[in-house]
Order: C-alpha cells, then sequence, then structure tokens
C-alpha cells in the first residue's frame, strides 16, 4: 500500500503524480523511441494508426470525457483535417503549413458545429452533431473541382523543408511527436481552470455558471480544440494511407471514435491511449479468431462490428470506467495483497443523486 | 447605504406571480434571512438575484451597479455566491476540485497559456490552491480533500457546497437552505460559520431558512414571504408577532 504525503500544493497540479510515475511514463516514451528499431514493420504502422487515433481520441476525450457534450460527428473533423492537408499539398503548400491550416480548418468548423450545443445537450446533442457531419461529407462529395468528389485525393509523402518521409519510421517519428504533443495538450487544459469549468459543466450546468464559468465560452473552445485535434489527427491519417475518399468518413468512424473514448475510459488521460490501443488490435484479434470460429460466423460481414457492439455492451453493463478502471483495479490488488476487498473500489451510490435530476 | 437593493422586482411563469413586487435593502455585513411557507418564492428570488431567472419588473442593484440584466456568469464577478437547496456540485470531481472550481471568476489566463501550462498558470493556480486551503481550514473538511463528492454524506456535501461560495471570496453570499438535512451538531456549527463569514470574512449574507432558531440566533433581519408577496420586514422578533405572518404559516 503507497500512501502519499503531499509537501506542496504543486504536488495537486503537476504533471505527473509523483517521482515513480513520472520513471514510468520515461520509461514508455523510451520504449516508443526504440520501437522502430525493434518491432517488425507490419506492427510499427499498426502503431502508427494507433497514434493517430491517440490525437483524435485526445480531441473527443476533451469534448465528451471531460466536458460532458457528446458528439457523433467527429468523423467530419477527421476528413476537414485530411482533405484540407490534401488539398493544399496538391497546389504546392508545405507540408507544415498545410498541417496548421487542417487543424486551424477543423477548428473553426468545430466552432459551427459547436453553436447549437449551447442550446442542445445529451442525445439531441448527439443528433445535432450527427447531421452537422452528414453536411460537411456531403459538401466533401459535392465539392468536386476542390476535392475530386467521390473519386477521392491521392497524398504525397510528407516533406518539410527537403526531407521526405518516405519510410514507415519516419512516418512514425512525426505521429509520435504530434501525439505526445496532443496529449500534453489536454493534460494541461484539465488540470488548468478551463479543464475544471469544463468538468464542471459536465456535472452541473447551473452551478458551473454560478460559479462564473460563461458556458458559451467554455463550450464552444471545447469544441474547438477538440476539432482541431481530430482535424489533425485526420491530417495524419491521410499521409498514412496516402489515398483518401470521402467513403473512409462514414459515421462508422464517428462511433468508433466514442467507443474508443467509452472503452479506454471516459474521463480519463489514459483512456485516450488504452482506448485507441483497443480499437486498433480488436480488428486484428477478429481477423486471428476468425479461423478458429465456424465458417458460417466466420463469413458473416458484420462480424467485427457485432464483436465491437458486444465489447462495448459488456463494457457500460460490467466495468462503467473502461479499460483505465480495470487497469486500477489490477494495481489496486497488488498495491493491496494479500487485504483486497472486492468492494473497495467501487464507488458509493449516492441517494441525493435523484434530486440533482 | 444598502450594498443590495431589491426593487419592486416581480416575475410571472404563465399566470402565475411567482414573485410580485418585492422590495428591500441589504446594509453590509448584514445578516439577512428570508422565511415563508413552501411555494412564497423564496428561491424564485434568490435565483432572480442570481440571473438564473429574468424579472417582469423591478431592478436589482448590488454595490451600486444595476446587475438585472447582466449574463449570469457574471453575477459571482461582481461579488455574489450563492448556494442551492438542493445541492449542485460536481459530483464527479473531487472536493478539492469542486473547491477550486469557486476560484474560476478570479482567472486571467487564456486559452492558449493554459493550453501551455505556463508559469503564470501556475502561479494562478498555487494562489487558488493556498486560498482554498484557508476555506477548508474554516469549514474543517482537511479529511475530505481528496475524496469524490459523489460518496460524500448529505451533511458534508452541503458544507462542501458553502466551501465552493466561500472559495469565491464574494461580498455578499445568498445560502439557500443552510441547515436543511443537517444534523444538530452540524445546524451548530453553521450558526458559528455564518457569523464567522460577517466577522471575519465582512460577507453580507442573505440566507432562506425554515428552521426559526436559526434564523433568531443569527439574523438582524427577517424578510417574510407568502405567495410571492411580501408579509413582513423588521428583527426576528418583530416578524415572528406580525399576526400575518403567523396566519400564513397556520393557513389562517
Amino acid at each position: 500500500m503507497k500512501f502519499y504525503k503531499k509537501t506542496s500544493y504543486t504536488e495537486d497540479f503537476r504533471l505527473f503524480r509523483d517521482g515513480a510515475a513520472a520513471f514510468w511514463y520515461a520509461l514508455l516514451g523510451l520504449a516508443l523511441v526504440a520501437a522502430p528499431f525493434v518491432l517488425p514493420a507490419y506492427y510499427l504502422s499498426q502503431l502508427v494508426l494507433i497514434g493517430i487515433y491517440v490525437v483524435a481520441g485526445a480531441g473527443l476525450m476533451l469534448l465528451s470525457g471531460y466536458c460532458g457534450q457528446i458528439s457523433l460527428g467527429h468523423a467530419a473533423f477527421f476528413a476537414v483535417g485530411a482533405f484540407t492537408v490534401a488539398v493544399l499539398e496538391k497546389h504546392g503548400v508545405p507540408f507544415l503549413a498545410a498541417f496548421a491550416a487542417a487543424g486551424a480548418l477543423s477548428a473553426v468548423v468545430g466552432f459551427v458545429i459547436g453553436l447549437p450545443a449551447l442550446r442542445l445537450s445529451g442525445l439531441y446533442l448527439a443528433i445535432a452533431t450527427l447531421a452537422a457531419s452528414f453536411i460537411v461529407t456531403e459538401v466533401i462529395v459535392r465539392w468536386e473541382s476542390v476535392t475530386n468528389g467521390a473519386s477521392g485525393l491521392n497524398v504525397a509523402k510528407i516533406r518539410i523543408a527537403g526531407w521526405v518521409a518516405d519510410s514507415e519510421p519516419k512516418l512514425y517519428a512525426i505521429v509520435l511527436a504530434v501525439a505526445l504533443a496532443a496529449m500534453l495538450a489536454v493534460r494541461n487544459i484539465v488540470r488548468a481552470p478551463l479543464g475544471l469549468a469544463m468538468m464542471a459543466i459536465r456535472d452541473s450546468e447551473t452551478a458551473a455558471q454560478s460559479m462564473g464559468v460563461p458556458l458559451m465560452r467554455v463550450k464552444l473552445a471545447a469544441f474547438a480544440i477538440s476539432a482541431l485535434l481530430t482535424g489533425l489527427a485526420g491530417a495524419l491519417y491521410a499521409h498514412k494511407l496516402q489515398f483518401i475518399d470521402p467513403d473512409q468518413f462514414t459515421i462508422l468512424v464517428s462511433i468508433e471514435f466514442l467507443v474508443m473514448i467509452f472503452i479506454g475510459g471516459i474521463g480519463s488521460m489514459h483512456g485516450i491511449v488504452l482506448g485507441a490501443v483497443f480499437v486498433i488490435a480488436l480488428p486484428q484479434l477478429v481477423a486471428v479468431a476468425k479461423d478458429y470460429l465456424p465458417a458460417a460466423v466466420a463469413q458473416q460481414s458484420g462480424l467485427q462490428a457485432a464483436v465491437y457492439a458486444v465489447v462495448l455492451l459488456a463494457f457500460i453493463l460490467a466495468e462503467p470506467t473502461g479499460l483505465y478502471g480495470i487497469w486500477r483495479k489490477i494495481k489496486h490488488y497488488f498495491s493491496m495483497f494479500p487485504f483486497y476487498r472486492k468492494g473497495s473500489l467501487r464507488r458509493a451510490k449516492s441517494f441525493a443523486k435523484s434530486e440533482t435530476w | 447605504m444598502a450594498v443590495l437593493s431589491v426593487s419592486d422586482v416581480g416575475i410571472s411563469f404563465g399566470g402565475l406571480r411567482a414573485v410580485d413586487g418585492i422590495s428591500f435593502g441589504v446594509e453590509p455585513r448584514e445578516i439577512f434571512a428570508i422565511i415563508g411557507p413552501n411555494g412564497a418564492g423564496k428561491t424564485t428570488l434568490f435565483n432572480v438575484i442570481s440571473r438564473i431567472y429574468e424579472p417582469s419588473t423591478g431592478s436589482i442593484v448590488f454595490d451600486g451597479r444595476d446587475i438585472t440584466r447582466i449574463p449570469p456568469h457574471d453575477v459571482v464577478r461582481a461579488g455574489i455566491a450563492r448556494t442551492f437547496q438542493n445541492i449542485n456540485l460536481f459530483d464527479n470531481a473531487t472536493v478539492l476540485d469542486n473547491l477550486m472550481l469557486g476560484r474560476y471568476r478570479h482567472h486571467r489566463s487564456g486559452v492558449l497559456r493554459q493550453t501551455l501550462f505556463t508559469p503564470f498558470v501556475r502561479r494562478e493556480k498555487l494562489a487558488d490552491r493556498r486560498k482554498v486551503e484557508e476555506v477548508i481550514d474554516f469549514l474543517e473538511l482537511g479529511k475530505y480533500r481528496d475524496v469524490l463528492v459523489a460518496g460524500l454524506p448529505y451533511g458534508v456535501r452541503k458544507i462542501v457546497e458553502l466551501g465552493r461560495a466561500l472559495a469565491a471570496e464574494p461580498r455578499l453570499i445568498l445560502l439557500d437552505e443552510p441547515s436543511s438535512g443537517l444534523n444538530v451538531e452540524e445546524t451548530r456549527d453553521m450558526v458559528f460559520w455564518i457569523q464567522d463569514m460577517r466577522d471575519d470574512l465582512d460577507m453580507t449574507v442573505i440566507m432562506i431558512e425554515h428552521d426559526m432558531s436559526l434564523v433568531s440566533a443569527v439574523s438582524d433581519r427577517v424578510l417574510a414571504m407568502s405567495s410571492g408577496r411580501m408579509l413582513a420586514l423588521g428583527t426576528p422578533g418583530e416578524v415572528q408577532r406580525d399576526p400575518g405572518v403567523a396566519a400564513a404559516y397556520l393557513g389562517g
């Protein structure tokens, strides 16, 4: 059992909880840097995808996990980022400028889609963001002169001042840097007053407002930052696939993002990464499992979606805090060994809950 | 010179006059109680002062400034903090984070600085943390500091909510039934805290309260309401002797 004896107020809001945590994160960082040298190309490629999903997940986690605004439209920001970078690069804009523009344009779209959020919440907001994302994809399909419509666009390799990311390890380096920056940004916001204000909005808008949180401004900031990060992820995704068309950015992608943060653990930084690992690894696991399943099941086209659904349901019923919650329990088990009791991490149900509606 | 003056405030919901022609002034460092039977419009009046509701008539002047039309989130910036009848806390956050949010009005840093968590943000956060610790000391919440609010007993949640309002360092604090749901001992603590808020923290207190012993113990003046209207205004003794007040409570 570990006891935390705090000796300074800064310990309540520093980047890592303590020296030990910082040490393990440093080790993880080293492993990530070493990955391209030891991992086979296929796994590295999966790691790149995970990195891209971490960036998008960081965006959605901020909006849905921390600010409590459910979005079913994040595929739209992903698409805006991807097409912006592709179109700009086609016209000779250098990568870094196109990348920044992709983030900026997504943020603007996020801001605009966020406007209805000021009056909507819950299911209605999810439907509104879904509708908005349909509009965005429709614009991309119809605006053929720019986006090449349904036939899609080829995307060149990333080129930064003469240096070309022409191999997977180079792309990996860029994705890793962006993913770390995205995680750091979200972590900073969460420990800053703005993040606190977002969590306050999630739990009680009335109380947040009465404590001086401008609901409109904070929600719009959450939407814009969230869209910006997801747009950057889209721009990286375009470079990873090297070919994009509007069919890659359907509602299924939005759902995949939501599943990612829910299964990872809503409202936690760890959840972003764990969720990304999950959504990238699951199709591989399903593919492997196919060999062992009876043909009648294995041949079904919806197998992967069905597995998603089952896993998601299982998590909502049994472990609403997601993979991160499981991880915490495992850690707790070992730190308390042999005194672990089953209920020790269970949240007390508060009887006063019904009073707040 | 009154720190808060409410003049002829009224609000209707559909055909119902929930609050009708209420006028009163509260002096600096006064403890002012509002009493009345259920449905008298007391909480509605609070909601009008804290700008959750739009008044149909009248005006509210705080500290020489008309706050009748300012946005709701600016009320606490003006210097008025409040608690809620049904406890309105951030359930998925710790006691500490709930209190830290009380400091929100004192922040100056923008989105970019916060995203980078610059030394300026760090300093602001540190100053808040110190202030919050003073509140924790004042309300003796030390042992709950890192506990999630959702799991706390009702009485403690009530005090956390009071702490969140105090952390904002308001000049005027609105308490909506501070003693409801508290046991005898907690209620006695509440009496001391309300007095200390005035004596040590220089605050003006307006509270809605049903517990007449608490009202007589701490309040300087009492406003009695019924069906949205004013029944009586005066010292606790005067109001208790008022025949109209007795009638309203006993249904005479």
